[in-house]
């Protein structure tokens, strides 16, 4: 009953009119960013933070920009999916296999509509999901100490490795990179510098923003270069635009069960809405026994990866809230926004800053029903603007980036180290090294390093503090199951594939 | 294969040199038992550990790499574009925004297949319209640089 409480106050943080007018253009800004192809939830929400922190937006009104953007994107990605065939970003991938082949059948409108439904559905499950269980681990969390942190940490980057399918090594490396690239510049504790070979402008550290958007935009640029295409032709959305009832009721369950998938996959840290929308079309797949048209343009194929994915993008809320970890690329960006605020995010977050935590999660409610609303009579204008070409787009991407940049520290330095970094991050991305892992390395870095040793300090330097409370003991135990678990994979698919090919 | 393994030779060298720098890391004086000099080493010694088994298997690529391959005129474009980035970088305070953005969305128009007309409005439009956005409405500072004479 206390949380129906908060959530009411949450509901009257979130209708002021100025956040309700900020829900309303994030989720505009967000749907149109996620609909140009290329770019996803990680490129819009990195390049409002100078815009928002620039506006002076207090910070929860900041917060629910950023997650409408969040919840904006993950709806705007279906529509490229669906009418180019050109995923915008990695979690769309599944809802194109059965959603352009429905919009090549004609039944573009169908496809989108019900897609649309089916994000809603899922984004309102998680966010009950996020109601109910947010507070519930933040009072759990509140009795961690810094040694249960960091196994807490040591969990997040295993669960990210193992959870990356055919990768794992190559996303621990990722994260690994981040995870170093934290510890540049002066360190806290002893004031050495490090990692800075005498320059001035890395003393601070690498900035936050400068990484996200050399990573994400500038290698984004790298790759939309390659791949400039001339005539773009989307398909018509012709016909009826609404599903009808016996459509509704064939992906009635579909819905329900992505809908709860996608949750608890992003609540698991680094797993997020790629990892969800994967499971849920397998899964789904593999329950649909008769008149199964997977991949030719099955409704419930379409539905299943577009629901979890809204769930998964608002579950991942729940471990940045509670813990301040990351459950996606896209909430490691609001993380490191939170830190900009001087916000510590973290179990303490629901005592101290209750309006912020309640109305970012009123507001998610309030987003997803926006979205709803707006895309059904809203999607022929959208479609159109799926025709901008890159020339148009890409030096505006840019050009932004830049500001963005040079907006926090007002040097050039930044600006060079932005490219650097987007360079090495094209290249990473080309050996198809996952650029979110490296992201949310460099988040947890900073956190783990500190928990780690004010924990050996607390214990004078005995390791065995790391494994001496029952929490710590159920955090090994995951830590150890995300590393067994890549390795049986590997030995199942090897197994099998020996009498395929004797 | 070959470009990854050279990659990963690049990147085991970049880490020996951080361990070597990250060794003389000492802590004047202490109040703890960690000092700042193990949490880097330990990485160190787990990314190279990671390296060296992606040299042994590499494991497949991605489908998105097979349909791109770099061909030599890509790859010029791609040295274009960033070098296009790196002079805006610098010319960034030095000849001011306007100016500089102008210069740069130009390029940029150009090496995504924008005509020379296009290009040069987009680039007018962009310039003045991400200043006036960016310095007038949403007070972020920007350099003016030659145009600074100006007074506007």
């Amino acid at each position: 009953m206390e949380t129906l409480g908060y959530l009411g106050q949450g509901f009257g943080v979130a209708t002021t009119p100025l956040n309700l007018f900020t829900a309303l253009c994030g989720t505009l800004i967000g749907t149109v960013v996620g609909l140009l192809p290329g770019l996803g939830p990680i490129n819009g929400v990195a390049l409002l933070i100078p815009i928002a922190f620039a506006l002076g937006l207090p910070p929860e009104t900041s917060l629910i920009l950023l997650a409408a953007v969040y919840l904006g994107c993950e709806y705007g990605g279906r529509i490229s999916s669906i009418l180019l065939n050109i995923p915008g970003e990695a979690s769309a991938v599944m809802t194109a296999l059965d959603g352009h082949p429905l919009a090549r059948q004609g039944k573009g409108g169908i496809a989108l509509s019900i897609s649309a439904a089916g994000s809603f559905t899922g984004g309102l499950i998680a966010t009950i999901g996020v109601t109910i269980f947010a507070p519930l681990l933040a009072k759990w969390a509140v009795a961690f100490g810094p040694a249960e942190y960091f196994v807490m940490m040591v969990f997040a980057i295993t669960c990210l490795a193992g959870m990356a399918g055919n990768k794992p090594m190559k996303t621990a490396v990722a994260s690994l990179i981040g995870l170093l690239l934290a510890c540049v510049g002066i360190d806290a504790n002893s004031g050495v510098y490090r990692f800075t070979f005498g320059s001035l402008g890395l003393a601070d550290g690498i900035q936050f923003v400068v990484l996200v958007l050399g990573l994400f935009s500038i290698s984004e640029i790298l790759v939309l270069l390659e791949r400039t295409y001339y005539g773009q032709s989307a398909l018509k959305t012709s016909g009826r635009m609404m599903f009808n009832m016996k459509e509704a009721m064939l992906v009635k369950w579909t819905v329900l069960r992505s809908g709860v998938v996608g949750f608890f996959m992003g609540i698991l840290p680094g797993a997020g809405a790629t990892m969800a929308s994967a499971v849920a079309y397998m899964s789904e797949k593999r329950m649909a026994t008769k008149d199964n048209r997977f991949g030719n343009g099955d409704l419930r194929g379409l539905a299943a990866p577009e629901t979890a994915n809204s769930a998964a993008a608002c579950g991942s809320m729940v471990p940045m809230l509670t813990l301040g970890v990351p459950g996606s690329g896209t909430t490691a960006v609001m993380l490191g926004a939170l830190t900009l605020y001087n916000i510590t995010p973290g179990p303490m977050l629901f005592q101290t800053d209750p309006q912020l935590v309640w109305g970012l999660i009123a507001s998610l409610f309030i987003a997803n029903v926006m979205l709803v609303v707006m895309n059904i009579p809203l999607i022929r204008v959208f479609t159109k603007i799926l025709a901008v070409p890159y020339w148009a787009l890409v030096p505006g991407i840019a050009i932004v980036t830049a500001i963005g940049v040079y907006g926090v520290h007002a040097t050039t330095f930044d600006l060079f180290l932005m490219i650097v970094i987007g360079v090495v991050g094209y290249i990473l991305r080309k050996f198809d090294f996952p650029l979110s892992a490296v992201l949310l390395g460099f988040i947890l870095g900073g956190i783990m390093e500190q928990n780690l040793r004010r924990a050996l300090s607390i214990s004078n330097g005995e390791l065995s503090i790391l494994w001496s409370s029952p929490i710590t003991w159920g955090g090994w135990a995951l830590v150890v199951l995300m590393l067994v678990l890549p390795m049986y994979r590997g030995w199942r698919r090897r197994r099998a594939a020996v009498p395929a090919n004797p | 294969m070959i470009y990854q393994r050279l990659f990963l030779v690049a990147l085991l060298v970049v880490y020996a040199v951080l361990a070597y720098a990250a060794t003389t890391y000492e802590a004047p004086f202490s109040y703890e038992p960690v000092g700042p000099r193990a949490f880097p080493l330990l990485l160190l010694i787990l990314l190279a550990a990671g390296t060296v088994y992606l040299m042994i298997r590499p494991g497949q690529m991605a489908e998105e790499n097979a349909d791109t391959p770099l061909t030599g005129q890509v790859l010029g474009r791609l040295v274009l574009c960033v070098l296009a980035l790196a002079l805006f970088a610098f010319f960034f305070e030095k000849l001011g925004f306007i100016v500089s953005a102008f210069l740069f969305a130009i390029a940029m128009c150009r090496l995504y297949n924008g005509g020379w007309v296009t290009s040069v409005i987009t680039g007018a439009v962009m310039s003045v319209a991400f200043y006036m956005l960016f310095d007038r409405v949403l007070d972020v500072p920007l350099p003016l640089g030659v145009l600074s004479g100006l007074g506007v």
